[in-house]
């Protein structure tokens, strides 16, 4: 029987966000969290591996109180048991301490029952680093298969598994001994629509809370601020830029048109300068 | 084949009717579901106006212990009228309406109806979430469940509460009412949420600090010339403002919604409110207008109808959060009656309508019966008289110099130049018809 686990991720929903203009800061207030939707997919490609092969699906995720709504989510779309790792201790954590965190409820889990496979999201949509999936794959010495777009073969009996990773100049098809780690991409699979049974089971559904103490310890320097070499100094919003200033060719003519731009060029000190060192 | 799901009591819809019918029957000990279409209740929601204290208490004694997610207090509320380059303001502060508690407060109900819920789901209701009710089932011509878009999703309860809003579909299916939506009985609101700093709101609309807080009916130039009306409210750090206009008018007219709201802001006496403001919300809703005149059946074999879906709203006074509260409770307690009795047909819900009869649910949608023909009838109504208002109390305090028999004569003439006197007069018995239903 396969095994099967997938991090998850709540983050407020990007698309929805808005910056407060006096403070700089993100306007929490009315912005709905969600299940970041590439964690989404990832369980929903897991879901239907695990009822192709019939198996088994464990979702955690490290996140306030709140995230357990999205592990609800999870159990809707077919995970077994879902763990919510969280821990006051925990705030503040960057992408390293954050894989050292998952790394090791990942151990922990692994050590009662086995796992296979591991999804991560490709990215976090608020974030955007792509470094936790990855950062957990070293930490647990196994493959590592980021932005995987299809999985299409996993044999249990020879311990591999098949995966197209999408990349720059187009798809490779990666194969890999298991257990390995995948970061997946949307194309992975499509979201569910959960029968009305499986989603009244996920609205009854309680996720097992773990702590930075309990079922285990964490080493408390590698976790929080004190296990987080990178910190955020500052949000905000970019400049819009300048419009664009027109100039008719029409009424200038080609020449006087070039002549003008190059005019409006030097009169910027730095390009002048460059153009003397070049002469 | 998994177990029938099976419940007490099936509410359709989690907006204000449907989660304080969840909540009674629940705190009776019935086993209730919730089935809203949205992700969460208040979802689908988008409105920002007044909720009243009278209904909300009513369902939650100590309502303001609980830390409700209000914004500010009305503390002034009343008319103000529009000219096209003019306003006339008629508020009201202090006296009536410096109650305690205060009679009303602003709310966004995305955020009010998911704590309304809440209260809902601590008494025992249980919220099905992000699940569309498609269709009834039915056993012998009565209802006994609900069908839902989901696999295998069949629910059963030997009652059903409709609160399913103004798009009453399932109204329809059930055959209470036997028409869809009409047009000339169907509002759109359009309504942009602006963002300001607390003080400049207070100092802009006059208001001591941010514990004050406005509700205005903005009548006139708002809507166009077409019977409707604009509205403007304070939240804690925003306006809410927004005009409604009936769908027929903006298809006579080919006005955009959008157009409408926007020359609203651009109006001399609003644009300055809104200067620098950023907006926050932009959005539409529709709002059942017809009242007495599109009232669905209440009730059938198994099923009650609630709220929007029932067109429980008062344009006029802006009522209708209360009317869908009330109606609730009365749907729930009558579900509650039918459990003990045991008795699920028609002749026992009848109990909900005579019981909205005696409240001023049932009372004031009759009252007011007569007033979408109104408008309907005297489509200028909203345009001229504010203008008049305008015009009148413009003159009056310009009049300097001038013999000022003249000058009431110029008074006169600004009106009886857009509206003859006897069909002012006519105007006015009719709109008195139309407000007190004689």
């Amino acid at each position: 029987m396969i095994h099967l686990l997938v991090s998850v991720k709540q983050v407020p929903d990007t698309t929805n966000i808005r910056i407060d203009p006096e403070t700089g800061s993100l306007i929490r207030k009315g912005v709905p969290a969600i299940l970041n939707p590439y964690d989404a997919h990832a369980v929903a490609a897991a879901a239907e591996w695990k009822k192709k092969l019939n198996g088994k699906l464990t979702v955690i995720t490290m996140g306030p109180p709140a995230a357990e709504e999205s592990l609800k989510e999870c159990v809707e779309m077919g995970a077994d048991r879902a763990i919510l790792i969280s821990d006051r201790k925990f705030a503040g954590s960057d992408t390293l301490a954050t894989s050292y965190v998952l790394a090791e409820a990942i151990k922990a889990i692994d050590k009662e029952d086995p796992v296979d496979l591991i999804f991560f999201g490709k990215q976090a949509i608020d974030g955007d680093t792509a470094q936790v999936g990855p950062g957990a794959a070293i930490r647990l010495g196994i493959p590592l298969i980021t932005y995987a777009v299809e999985i299409k073969e996993i044999n249990l009996e020879e311990r591999y598994v098949l995966v197209i990773r999408k990349t720059e100049r187009g798809h490779e098809v990666i194969k890999a001994t298991l257990p390995a780690l995948l970061t997946a991409e949307k194309s992975i699979a499509e979201i569910p629509y959960a029968s009305l049974p499986d989603l009244i089971n996920s609205l009854r559904y309680q996720p097992e809370n773990w702590t930075a103490e309990e079922p285990f310890p964490y080493d408390p320097s590698q976790i929080g601020l004190k296990g987080s070499p990178t910190w955020v100094a500052q949000t905000g919003t970019p400049e819009a830029h300048e419009p664009a200033e027109t100039i008719s060719v029409g009424e200038k003519g080609l020449t006087g048109t070039v002549e003008e731009v190059l005019k409006d060029m030097f009169a910027n000190k730095s390009v002048a300068s460059i153009w003397e060192a070049i002469k | 084949m998994s177990e029938k799901i099976q419940f007490d009591v099936i509410v359709v819809g989690g907006g204000m009717a449907g989660s304080t019918a969840a909540a009674i029957a629940a705190r009776e000990g019935l086993n209730v579901a919730v089935i809203e279409r949205g992700q969460k209740p208040g979802g689908k929601n988008y409105f920002g106006g007044a909720l009243y204290t009278h209904s909300l208490v009513d369902i939650y004694p100590d309502f303001f212990d609980r830390k409700p997610p209000l914004e500010r207090p009305v503390t002034e509320t009343g008319f103000w009228f529009l000219s096209e380059d003019g306003m006339v303001k008629a508020t009201v502060q202090g006296g009536h309406v410096n109650s305690d508690p205060i009679d009303a407060y602003v709310a966004l109900r995305a955020e009010f109806d998911l704590w309304w819920a809440e209260q809902a789901a601590a008494e025992g209701a249980f919220y099905i979430p992000k699940t569309l009710v498609t269709d009834f089932i039915y056993q012998d011509g009565k209802v006994i469940g609900v069908q839902t878009d989901r696999p295998e999703g069949d629910v059963y309860a030997p009652v059903v509460i409709i609160c399913e809003g103004v798009n009453n579909l399932l109204t329809q299916k059930l055959g209470l009412i036997d028409h869809d939506l009409k047009i000339s009985k169907t509002a759109l609101a359009v309504k942009q949420l602006i963002s300001l700093p607390a003080k400049d709101i207070n100092a802009r609309l006059g208001l001591p600090d941010s514990k004050h807080g406005m509700a205005i009916s903005v009548v006139g130039d708002v809507s166009m010339g077409m019977p409707g009306l604009g509205f403007l409210y304070t939240t804690s750090n925003a306006l809410s403002l927004g005009v409604g206009v009936t769908l027929d008018a903006l298809e006579e007219t080919q006005i955009k919604p959008y157009e409408l709201l926007q020359r609203y802001l651009e109006h001399p006496a609003i644009a300055p409110l809104v200067k620098d403001g950023q907006l926050m919300e932009y959005g539409a809703h529709l709002i059942p207008e017809g009242g007495w005149t599109t009232l669905p059946k209440l009730y059938t074999d198994g099923a009650m109808v609630a709220g929007d879906a029932a067109s429980m709203v008062n344009a006029i006074h802006w009522e209708g959060t209360n009317m869908a509260i009330t109606a609730g409770k009365q749907a729930a307690l009558t579900a509650i009656e039918a459990h003990h009795k045991q008795d699920f047909s028609a002749k026992a819900l009848s109990a909900y309508q005579d019981r909205l009869g005696e409240l001023f649910v049932l009372k004031d949608l009759k009252q007011y019966r007569k007033m979408s023909a109104f408008l309907k009838n005297h489509p200028d109504f909203m345009d001229i008289y504010p203008t008049f208002l305008n015009d009148a109390l413009g003159m009056f305090f310009t009049g300097f110099g001038k013999p000022k028999g003249k000058l009431y004569k110029d008074i006169l003439r600004s009106l009886t130049k857009r509206r003859p006197l006897l069909k002012v007069v006519g105007d006015m018995i009719a709109f008195g018809r139309a407000v007190t239903g004689i």
